[in-house]
């Protein structure tokens, strides 16, 4: 982050990759070689990505800060800003304000059990925190992940899901809402198949992500397995603007999901007033 | 019995069956009123009328969009109930409407002037018949209520409610001004003059959208071709140039459906004289179109219709 | 330091300081007080009324570029210039309430963590020169947050109307430096008169009102949405209160594309708007004007004041009361929150 918060970065993009329709990861490098190599950032912060002449927009970095190649942001084309973005090419500039937020508890979740349970675009924070826990492997117990999203073809990171579905060292389970030709694995919506894989709470951590709907269901069902307030993580959508806990938006009640956030625990999000 | 008792009974009569009726209150201190949202017969008590109650009520009606509401309205008003059901936005038997016989209301702007310290210092308010006895930082002042009425009771042709369920008060036989004086006078200035004149005034404007929001045919509101930014026709930026442009958006949106009832002007907390645009605005609809918006039921306005040959636009004979 | 300056001598003292800073005084307006920024020869208008706008524009205005990007023939890469505010500016008459709304920005616009260059180097940079009040209005209430309408705190300089001049009295040493100009003279006693003005304007407000319970009972009606569709049913949603207010600071921040450049602009925003929380999947949290008034509300009488030692994020100074088109009353709404039973 630059000493002027509301500075980014210039950036090229190295890579475009369509997830699905409506979904394109971009994978990008800082064009100042030694901010890029001195670059860090925890699992879960957030960056926003600036079209200059159009706005900015934040997304999660889902790339691990383990691997420093490039910077991944994956993006769902919904407005202004995130049209112009599909527009763009490798090779072309954008601008990058980098890393705002909180990020996921890394220490803390060190020796337990992690549950992923994603739906959708909300794969992507989860990613972050997914390869590097891989990248980090033997400090954490056991790993499942559950993705899940309508169809095949609105799966994001299809060509990462080979590799994660036959590693030995975590459980990952994919599933779509309704059966589809040629589609091997489980055919369910999100919730039920996580009651399924049945996930024991002691010493478990739950991290979930996806749209509203599917976090509520996705909610009841792990207070259903037992899983305590404060062992299920999730991380907040809002407009963001500043991104710095100054332009007054974000904010439920007396927290500001640019700082005090995204991340939060189920416990958190009871105390605060009921604005999500 | 006075205007205000048999007001009061006529809403009495109906206020069982609606989900409020809208009409107006003593306000923070006693030169204003604000509006009322009466729900019981103790929020009846509170209902007040008269030179104070300036406030357009039919803004309020799309809000309450499949409710049925009761709403009180001067002559001026009840012309934009008129408007909003001609343009559909608003049902007929979804809305009582308590007309009232109105006899002018005030104009802040010119209590101000007319008072020796500022109405901010008000400390009582005595309304008579025809005057207003002002006691302000201490020193008392008579107004003669034909000198602070509002520049549209001037010229108000319509001051009775021309649509309502109820009519109360005792009928007037209009006779207004031809003109406004304010008008005249700056329609009389040079080109070079009004420019100055709106390069200097806009220069104020803190684009709050309180005109936008006070007028009650502005129905966009949350989703605003101002605000948009996909087409980007308005920069956020508060030059000028795009406060006046956002001007010209909002009166060329009110073509034809504009019923001067002035709530813009009186919203505007750095008092912009906006109705200077929409009455020349709305004398090109007279002159084009032969039409003055919320006058009549069943009335469509000329813009929101097509007629393949016009009578009064000369558009082949070159 | 005190001292006292004739009517006179306060207008040389805007002349003055007008050659080498942007100074921001009240003058009449077409009917009405803005702030404007001063030239010499405008007549100012110092005591008919507060203005109708606050001064927050010295330290916030309305329009602020925060960068601009310039786009070169392909050959360069496109180049990032940051825009910070400069020179000094002054504003000469405004209220202590107006003063002191830069208060509330400060603990906001620099913390441990980030600072808002922007922001501070105007702050850093603005000499506010303010004026006592003489009496209240009927919307005012500063002593009930804390203030007063004699409140030193947030100015430089606090004035007070005595006679055919003012007497002066310094609150930091950036003010001290302006009273050590020749157009000051000796205040002799008339201190006392200054005193007795101030402590009859505060008399005037009688009872302040005492807003401690405020921000419980908010939260406690957070879930009351027919409470607060009952207080929001005269709103209009504009943002007058808004952006009249000293102490709102809420902003936007957007881009205009320039053609070979484009510029990001920061620009007040204001909660009361539809579009302030809208996110791009459409969903909004605060969808009504309910809500929004709930969150005006609730933020400047309760999540403020929690977050930063109990102080309440409203200077008192009435404006929102009277500007606005309906006659929303936030005293009216807090007391209800204060008053409702259970």
């Amino acid at each position: 982050m630059n000493a002027n918060p509301y500075l980014p970065d210039m950036a090229t993009i190295v890579e475009v990759i369509q997830e699905t329709h409506n979904i394109k990861t971009f994978r990008i490098v800082l064009n100042n070689e030694q901010r890029m190599k001195d670059f860090t950032f925890r699992p879960g912060q957030v960056g926003q990505l600036s079209v200059f002449g159009v706005g900015e927009s934040t997304f999660v970095i889902n790339s691990s800060p383990t691997r420093k190649d490039y910077l991944q942001f994956s993006v769902m084309r919904v407005g202004e800003v995130t049209s112009r973005l599909h527009q763009l090419q490798p090779g072309d500039q954008i601008g990058v304000r980098a890393p705002l937020g909180n990020s996921f508890p890394v220490e803390d979740l060190k020796g337990k059990n992690i549950v992923f349970v994603g739906g959708g675009i909300g794969m992507a924070p989860l990613r972050t925190l997914f390869t590097y826990m891989l990248d980090n492997r033997k400090d954490y117990k056991d790993i499942t992940l559950l993705y899940g999203a309508r169809s095949p073809a609105d799966l994001t990171y299809k060509a990462e899901l080979p590799e994660w579905t036959s590693r030995k060292d975590v459980n990952t389970v994919l599933t779509i809402d309704n059966p589809s030709e040629g589609w091997e694995h489980k055919v369910g919506l999100i919730p039920n198949v996580l009651l399924e894989i049945n996930p024991k709470p002691k010493n478990t951590v739950a991290i979930t992500c996806g749209p509203p709907i599917m976090i509520k269901f996705t909610l009841q069902a792990l207070k259903k397995l037992g899983f305590e307030d404060q062992n299920i993580i999730t991380t907040l959508e809002k407009r963001m603007k500043c991104g710095v806990g100054i332009c007054g938006r974000c904010n439920i009640g007396t927290k500001y999901v640019c700082i005090d956030g995204p991340v939060f625990t189920y416990a958190q999000l009871k105390e605060l007033p009921s604005e999500l | 019995m006075s205007q205000l008792d048999d007001l009061k009974t006529a809403i009495k009569s109906r206020l069982g069956e609606l989900e409020c009726v809208i009409g107006w209150e003593q306000g923070y201190d006693p030169l204003h009123a604000t509006p009322l949202f009466i729900r019981s017969e103790a929020d009846l008590d509170r209902l007040i009328i008269g030179p104070l109650a300036v406030h357009n009520l039919a803004t309020y009606l799309t809000g309450w969009k499949g409710k049925k509401v009761g709403v009180v309205v001067k002559g001026c008003d009840s012309r934009s109930v008129i408007e909003l059901m001609n343009e559909k936005l608003v049902s007929r038997d979804d809305v009582v409407i308590f007309g009232l016989c109105c006899d002018g209301v005030v104009s802040q702007r010119k209590i101000r002037a007319a008072l020796p310290a500022d109405p901010g210092f008000v400390e009582s308010v005595e309304i008579g018949a025809d005057s207003l006895k002002v006691t302000v930082a201490g020193q008392a002042a008579t107004l003669r209520l034909a000198d602070v009425q509002a520049d549209k009771c001037l010229v108000c042709d319509t001051p009775d409610a021309i649509v309502s369920d109820f009519l109360i008060g005792k009928a007037h036989t209009p006779a207004p001004a031809p003109s406004l004086k304010c008008q005249d006078e700056f329609e009389a200035k040079s080109d070079a003059e009004k420019f100055a004149f709106w390069q200097e005034t806009m220069g104020r404007c803190i684009r709050c959208y309180a005109c936008r929001n006070a007028c009650p045919m502005c129905v966009c509101r949350d989703y605003c071709i101002a605000t948009s930014r996909d087409p980007l026709w308005v920069s956020q930026e508060n030059l000028p140039s795009e406060n006046m442009m956002f001007q010209m958006i909002h009166v060329s949106h009110l073509a034809g459906r504009c019923t001067e009832c002035g709530e813009c002007e009186r919203a505007c907390p750095v008092d912009i004289p906006l109705m200077l645009l929409r009455r020349y605005m709305n004398k090109q609809v007279r002159d084009v179109f032969k039409h003055e918006a919320g006058k009549a039921l069943d009335q469509t306005p000329p813009l929101l219709t097509f007629k393949v040959e016009e009578e009064r636009i000369n558009e082949r004979g070159w | 330091m005190e001292k006292f300056i004739t009517k006179d001598n306060l207008y040389r003292l805007a002349e003055e300081l007008a050659a080498t800073c942007r100074v921001l005084a009240p003058v009449a307006d077409c009917g009405t007080v803005t702030f404007r920024r001063f030239q010499p020869g405008m007549v100012l208008d110092l005591h008919s009324r507060m203005a109708a706008v606050s001064p927050k524009a010295a330290t916030f205005p309305q329009t602020e570029t925060l960068l601009v990007v310039k786009r070169e023939i392909p050959e360069k890469k496109p180049e990032i210039i940051e825009t910070l505010p400069e020179g000094k500016n002054v504003v000469l008459g405004c209220r202590p309430c107006g003063a002191r709304g830069k208060l509330i920005f400060d603990p906001v616009y620099e913390t441990d963590k980030i600072k808002d260059p922007y922001y501070l180097q105007r702050r850093r940079n603005t000499v506010f020169i303010s004026l006592a009040c003489d009496r209240p209005e009927t919307t005012c209430f500063c002593h009930s947050v804390g203030s007063g309408p004699a409140d030193p705190s947030g100015s430089d300089v606090l004035l007070t109307l005595v006679g055919e001049g003012y007497v002066a009295r310094s609150v930091t040493p950036e003010g001290e430096e302006i009273m050590k100009l020749a157009l000051f003279s000796d205040a002799g006693d008339k201190g006392k008169e200054a005193d007795a003005k101030n402590a009859k304007a505060r008399e005037m407000m009688g009872e302040a009102h005492d807003y401690a319970s405020a921000p419980a009972k908010l939260l406690a009606r957070f879930d009351d949405m027919d409470f607060w569709l009952a207080q929001s049913a005269k709103c209009i949603s504009c943002g007058a209160c808004t952006y009249m207010c000293p102490t709102c600071y809420c902003f936007n921040i957007t881009d205009d594309d320039l053609g070979l450049s484009s510029q990001r602009i920061r620009t007040w925003d204001n909660c009361m708007s539809h579009t302030f929380t809208l996110e791009g999947s459409g969903h909004n949290p605060r969808s009504t004007k309910a809500h929004r008034l709930k969150n005006r509300v609730g933020h400047k009488f309760s999540y403020y004041p929690d977050l930063h030692k109990g102080v309440i994020a409203c200077c008192g100074c009435g404006r929102c009361i009277k500007q606005c088109p309906t006659g929303v009353d936030i005293r009216q709404i807090v007391k209800a929150a204060q008053e409702y039973a259970e």
